[in-house]
C-alpha cells in the first residue's frame, strides 16, 4: 500500500520541514524571554478492525499530523499546536506560546540543534504491523472470534478488536537537542458473552505492545485470547455475590499490578509532589509501607506496551527505582518538575499526542518479586478473599482509592472455593502498603492491553507484582 | 487564530470530497470537518501554570461500498492526503462483510433552525485572554481566603469555539457554529496524612450563564471542607440520597443500558423490554437535542439526522432506545438523531425534576447515606451491577451527622429505578447528562 513508500522517506518528509525551520521556531518562542522552549512533531497512522455479529464490520484508518510548540517561564507553561504546518501558522504558534514569558523584547538566542540518536532500541519487530496486509489481520481477528465463540454451548456473543499505530516522533528543544523516534504498537482483544438461565456475564482478554505481528503467532496467539475471554465470561456464570466487609486479601500475580499503578505510582508522579498534593511530597527516604516492598517503573522493557527509548519531551529513559524496602526512593520526572525540584532527569515525560503538552507519567510499573511460593501465602490464610481478575481503579492524591474486582475466589482454609464476581476494594494507600505481609517469588505483568488517563491524556502503560497478601481490606459487595 | 468567519471554504472542501469519492467508486460517502478554537488557562495558587491557545481542524469520513464499510479520520487536511484515504477507505470496504444494516440515513422530511438553538455565544468568542486568565485567578483567590483550605488543585477557564460542518452523497450538506465555556475550581483540605480533596464548576454555552467566581470557590470550598474528620460506618443497608451530580452519574450509566446500540448486542438488561414498567411512576427520562443553549443541543446529528425530543422513560415505562442510523435498522425502529459516529450519544439526557427540595429528601430520612462522590469503575451494563467506591455524609434524624469515608455502595441499576422514592426539584442542565437529587430507598453501604 501507499504506506510503504511513506516508510522509506527521510523523517522530514512526514512534516515536510527542514531543522533550519525549528531552529527559527524555537527563536521565535523565546523571544518573550522564555527560559526553554521545546517543539514537538508527530505524525502516526493507526488503523482497527472491528468484528461482531460474525461479520467483519469495519475497518478504519486514521492519521494524526501536528505540532506543539511549548515556552516554559519559571514555573508557568505555554503551550500552542497547530495541525496545519505552513511556515504561518507554525509562526503564529511559536509566537502564542512565547506570551506566557512577557518580556517585550528579549535578545533572539543562538540556537544550534544537535541530532542525538535514541538508546537501544525496545520495539520487538519482525513484521511492522503498519506495512502489513490488512487481510492477514483481519484472519487473525476471525481466529480470536471463533475461537471464543466455540468455546462451549454458553458463549452466545463476541466482539474482537484489532488496532495498530505506528508513531513518528520529532522533538527539538531550545537546548540543541533534536531527537527521532519511530514507535510500532498493537492491540488483539476479545470480549465474550456467556449466557445461562436468563444470566449474563462478560469476559475480556488480550494482548499485544510494542511488537509486530509475529508476536500473535508466536507468543500469545489469537486463539488463546480468545480463548481466555470466553472462559472468563464462562465462570462468571457460575459466581457469587461478593461478601462485603473486612478480610485478609490475596492478590494474583500480573493483573493485581493495576493497584501498584494507582495507589503508589501516581502519586509518585513529581507535579503531584512539587505541588504537595501527594500523601508522599513530604515522605522521600522516609519509610511508609512494609519492609518487603520494592516498587520500580522500567520505560526500557522490550516490546512491553509502556515501554519507549526516547519520551515525549527527548530524554532518554532509566529504570526507575521508586520504593525500596518500604522506603520512598525516587519520583518520576518530567523535565519541568525536575527543574523545579533540582532531580535528575528519569524519562517520564509523557504526552497522548501533539495537542497536548508532557507530564510525569508511568511507564512500566512493579512491585518486585518477594520470596514466598504462592501456594504458601494461600495455605495462610484460613477465610478471606483471593482477587484473581482487578479490571481497573482510581485513585485520589490523598491515597484513597478504589478497585473494581471482576473475578475473584472466597479463600476457605487455605484453598481457592467459590468464585465471586464484581466486587469492589477500597482504602488508602498508605494503610494497605503497611498491611502487605507476603510477597510470591512470581512476578507477572498484566494484560498488555492497558491505557492510563491522567488530566485528560491516554498514554499506553502495563503493570505487574508477585502473588500479594494483605492482612486486612475493605471489601464492597451486595451484602 | 479564528475559525474561518467565513465557512464557505469548510463547505465546499466537504463537498468537493463527496463527490470525489463518488467518483472513486464509494455507493454512499459521508465527509465531516471540524474547524476549532482553544483556550485553556489553569491557574495555581495566584500564578498562571499553563496557558494553551490552539486553532485545529480535523477531517472524518465514511464509505460504504456494496454495503460494506470503511471509515477514516485525518489532522493533515493537504488535499491529496485526504484523497489518498478516501480511495484507501473504498479499497478496504472490500475487505469487509456485507451487512444489509450499513449506510447513509435516508434524507429527513425536516430541518431544524440552528438559530433556535442558541448554540453559538458571540461573547465567548469576543472575550480576552485577560479577562479569562482573572475569571480563574479570582475564583482560586475567594476559595483560599477560608483557612480550612490547605492546598488547591488550581483554577481553570475554558473555551471552545467549533464550526462542524456535514456533507453526504444523498443530498445533505449542514454546518452548525457552537461555542463553550466554563470554570472550574480543585480544592484540598486537612492536614497530615488526613487529606480530602473535592472540586467545582460551571460549564455553559453563553457567558452570561456561567455561575461567577464567587459561587464556584463557595461551592468547592463547601464540598471539600464537608469531608473533614470522616469516620467509618459498619455495613448496612439504608436510604441513599444521591446529590445531583451522582444523579448524573447514575443516569450516564443508564444512558449506557438504553443505547441502541448495546441494544442490539444485548449487552444491556434493558434489552428486549420496551414497554415494560422497569420504574415507579416517579421515574421519567427524556432526551432533547432542541433546548435552547443547553450543552447536548445541536441541529444534527453526525449523520445529519435531526435532533429531536425522545422520552426515555414515562412514568416508569421504558418508551424508546435512542438509536443512531444503524442501531436503529437493527431493531427495526428509526434513529433519534442521537448518532456520533459509529456510536450513539446523548444529547440533553435528563431525569424529570420532581417537587421536593433538597433540604426536604435529606430531612424526611431518618439514617441514611448523602452520597456526594463515587470513585473508581464497576458498573456492568450487561447485569446493571453497581458496585464503587463512595464518599458521602451520614445522615442521622434528618440532619447530616458526619462524613463517612472507605465505602462502596453496591446495588443494580434495575432495582433503584424501582426504589427511587423522591426526586428533587433541582435540576441544573451543567452537562448532557444531568438529573435532580434523588432518594433511593434502600441500597447496601458496605464500610467494616
Amino acid at each position: 500500500m501507499e504506506e510503504k513508500t511513506r516508510m522509506v522517506l527521510p523523517y522530514e518528509d512526514h512534516f515536510h520541514l527542514k531543522t533550519l525551520d525549528l531552529k527559527k521556531v524555537l527563536t521565535l518562542a523565546l523571544s518573550r524571554g522564555g527560559d526553554f522552549a521545546d517543539i514537538f512533531l508527530e505524525y502516526r497512522i493507526s488503523r482497527s478492525i472491528l468484528m461482531e455479529e460474525d461479520i467483519i464490520k469495519e475497518t478504519e484508518e486514521s492519521i494524526t499530523l501536528g505540532l506543539g510548540v511549548r515556552v516554559i517561564k519559571k514555573d508557568r507553561t505555554g503551550y500552542a499546536y497547530t495541525n496545519d504546518l505552513s511556515e504561518e501558522k507554525i509562526r503564529i504558534a511559536a509566537l502564542t506560546a512565547a506570551a506566557i514569558a512577557s518580556l517585550p523584547g528579549a535578545s533572539p538566542q543562538q540556537i544550534h540543534l544537535k541530532q542525538i540518536k535514541p538508546g537501544k532500541e525496545i520495539a520487538v519487530v519482525r513484521s511492522l504491523a503498519t506495512t502489513s496486509p490488512l487481510q492477514k489481520k483481519i484472519d487473525l481477528v476471525q481466529k480470536a472470534y471463533h475461537s471464543a465463540l466455540n468455546f462451549n454451548q454458553t458463549i452466545k456473543k463476541v466482539q474482537v478488536a484489532y488496532g495498530e499505530s505506528t508513531q513518528y516522533v520529532w522533538i527539538v528543544n531550545s537546548q540543541g537537542l533534536s531527537i527521532k523516534d519511530t514507535r510500532p504498537m498493537v492491540k488483539l482483544v476479545a470480549q465474550a458473552i456467556a449466557e445461562k438461565n436468563g444470566r449474563r456475564e462478560s469476559g475480556f482478554y488480550g494482548g499485544g505492545g510494542r511488537v509486530g505481528l509475529e508476536f500473535f503467532f508466536r507468543k500469545l496467539t489469537a486463539e488463546e485470547i480468545g480463548r481466555e475471554a470466553a472462559k472468563e465470561a464462562s465462570l462468571l456464570l457460575e459466581a457469587a455475590e461478593p461478601p462485603a466487609g473486612e478480610y485478609p486479601v490475596i492478590l494474583a500475580p500480573g493483573h493485581s499490578g493495576v493497584l501498584v499503578h494507582e495507589a503508589v505510582g501516581h502519586l509518585l508522579e513529581a507535579d503531584f509532589i512539587r505541588k504537595k498534593t501527594s500523601i508522599f511530597w513530604n515522605k522521600l527516604g522516609k519509610k511508609i509501607g512494609s519492609e518487603q516492598i520494592t516498587i520500580y517503573d522500567d520505560p526500557t522493557i522490550p516490546g512491553f506496551r509502556g515501554s519507549y527509548r526516547v519520551d515525549d519531551e527527548g530524554t532518554q529513559p532509566t529504570r526507575t527505582l521508586l520504593i525500596e524496602k518500604g522506603r520512598v526512593k525516587g519520583f518520576l520526572q518530567d523535565r519541568l518538575s525536575a527543574r523545579l525540584m533540582k532531580k535528575s532527569l528519569n524519562g517520564h515525560g509523557r504526552r497522548q499526542d501533539f495537542t497536548n503538552w508532557p507530564v510525569p507519567r508511568m511507564s512500566n510499573t512493579y512491585i518486585d518479586r518477594g520470596e514466598y511460593s504462592p501456594e504458601e501465602i494461600i495455605r495462610s490464610v484460613s477465610q478471606g478473599f483471593y482477587v484473581s481478575r482487578l479490571s481497573g481503579g482510581q485513585v485520589e492524591d490523598s491515597g484513597k482509592f478504589t478497585f473494581s474486582v471482576t473475578l475473584g475466589f472466597m479463600i476457605e482454609d487455605g484453598q481457592l472455593t467459590r468464585p465471586v464476581k464484581q466486587a469492589t476494594l477500597i482504602g488508602t494507600n498508605l494503610d494497605i502498603l503497611q498491611k502487605v505481609e507476603m510477597l510470591g517469588s512470581d512476578l507477572e505483568f498484566g494484560l498488555q492491553t492497558g491505557t492510563c488517563s491522567k488530566e485528560g491524556q491516554d498514554v499506553p502503560v502495563s503493570d505487574g507484582c508477585p502473588t500479594m497478601k494483605i492482612s486486612r481490606m475493605t471489601i464492597g459487595g451486595l451484602r | 487564530m479564528n475559525p474561518d468567519k467565513n465557512s464557505n471554504n469548510l463547505r465546499q472542501l466537504a463537498e468537493r470530497l463527496v463527490q470525489y469519492g463518488k467518483k472513486q467508486g464509494a455507493d454512499e460517502i459521508e465527509v465531516t470537518l471540524y474547524d476549532g478554537l482553544e483556550f485553556n488557562v489553569d491557574v495555581r495558587l495566584g500564578k498562571i501554570e499553563n496557558l494553551v491557545e490552539a486553532g485545529s481542524k480535523f477531517f472524518a469520513i465514511r464509505v460504504f461500498k456494496d454495503k460494506r464499510a470503511a471509515s477514516a479520520s485525518s489532522s493533515d487536511l493537504s488535499i491529496s492526503t485526504l484523497q489518498l484515504l478516501i480511495r484507501n477507505a473504498i479499497k478496504r470496504a472490500l475487505l469487509t462483510h456485507s451487512d444489509e444494516y450499513a449506510g447513509l440515513p435516508v434524507p429527513a422530511l425536516f430541518k431544524v433552525d440552528e438559530a433556535s438553538l442558541k448554540l453559538y455565544d458571540p461573547a465567548v468568542s469576543r472575550m480576552k485572554p485577560q479577562e479569562k486568565i482573572k475569571l480563574a485567578l479570582t475564583t482560586e483567590k475567594i476559595s483560599l481566603q477560608d483557612k480550612r483550605i490547605n492546598n488547591s488543585f488550581g483554577a481553570s477557564f475554558i473555551s471552545h469555539e467549533l464550526r462542524t460542518v456535514l456533507s453526504n452523497s444523498n443530498g445533505f450538506t449542514g454546518e452548525y457554529l457552537q461555542t463553550y465555556c466554563s470554570l472550574h475550581l480543585g480544592l484540598q483540605a486537612g492536614q497530615d496524612d488526613n487529606l480530602v480533596e473535592d472540586y467545582w464548576f460551571s460549564s455553559k454555552r453563553y457567558l452570561k450563564d456561567l455561575a461567577p467566581p464567587e459561587e464556584v470557590a463557595r461551592k468547592a470550598v463547601e464540598r471539600t471542607v464537608r469531608q473533614l474528620n470522616p469516620r467509618k460506618i459498619k455495613t448496612q443497608n439504608v436510604p441513599v440520597i444521591f446529590e445531583p451530580t451522582m444523579t448524573s452519574w447514575l443516569l450516564t450509566f443508564l444512558f449506557s443500558c438504553v443505547s441502541g446500540m448495546a441494544v442490539y448486542q444485548k449487552t444491556t438488561f434493558l434489552a428486549d423490554r420496551l414497554g415494560e414498567k422497569i420504574g415507579n411512576d416517579l421515574i421519567s427520562v427524556i432526551n432533547d437535542g432542541l433546548l435552547p443553549a443547553k450543552p447536548g443541543s445541536r441541529p444534527f446529528d453526525s449523520e445529519g439526522v435531526p435532533s429531536q425530543r425522545t422520552v426515555v422513560i414515562e412514568k416508569g415505562v421504558l418508551k424508546n432506545y435512542l438509536c443512531n442510523t444503524y442501531a436503529a435498522r437493527k431493531l427495526n425502529l428509526v434513529s433519534t438523531g442521537n448518532g456520533d459516529g459509529n456510536a450513539v450519544i446523548p444529547n440533553n439526557f435528563y431525569l424529570e425534576a420532581g417537587t421536593a427540595t433538597p433540604e426536604e429528601i435529606i430531612k424526611s430520612t431518618r439514617k441514611g447515606l448523602l452520597l456526594t462522590r463515587t470513585i473508581g469503575h464497576g458498573l456492568n451494563p450487561v447485569t446493571g451491577d453497581i458496585s464503587r467506591g463512595a464518599f458521602g455524609l451520614w445522615i442521622e434524624d434528618g440532619e447530616i451527622a458526619y462524613p463517612v469515608c472507605e465505602i462502596t455502595i453496591a446495588g443494580n441499576l434495575g432495582e433503584i429505578l424501582k426504589k427511587v422514592e423522591m426526586v428533587g426539584n433541582d435540576l441544573e442542565f451543567e452537562s448532557s447528562i444531568c438529573g435532580p437529587t434523588i432518594k433511593v430507598a434502600e441500597m447496601t453501604v458496605a464500610g467494616i
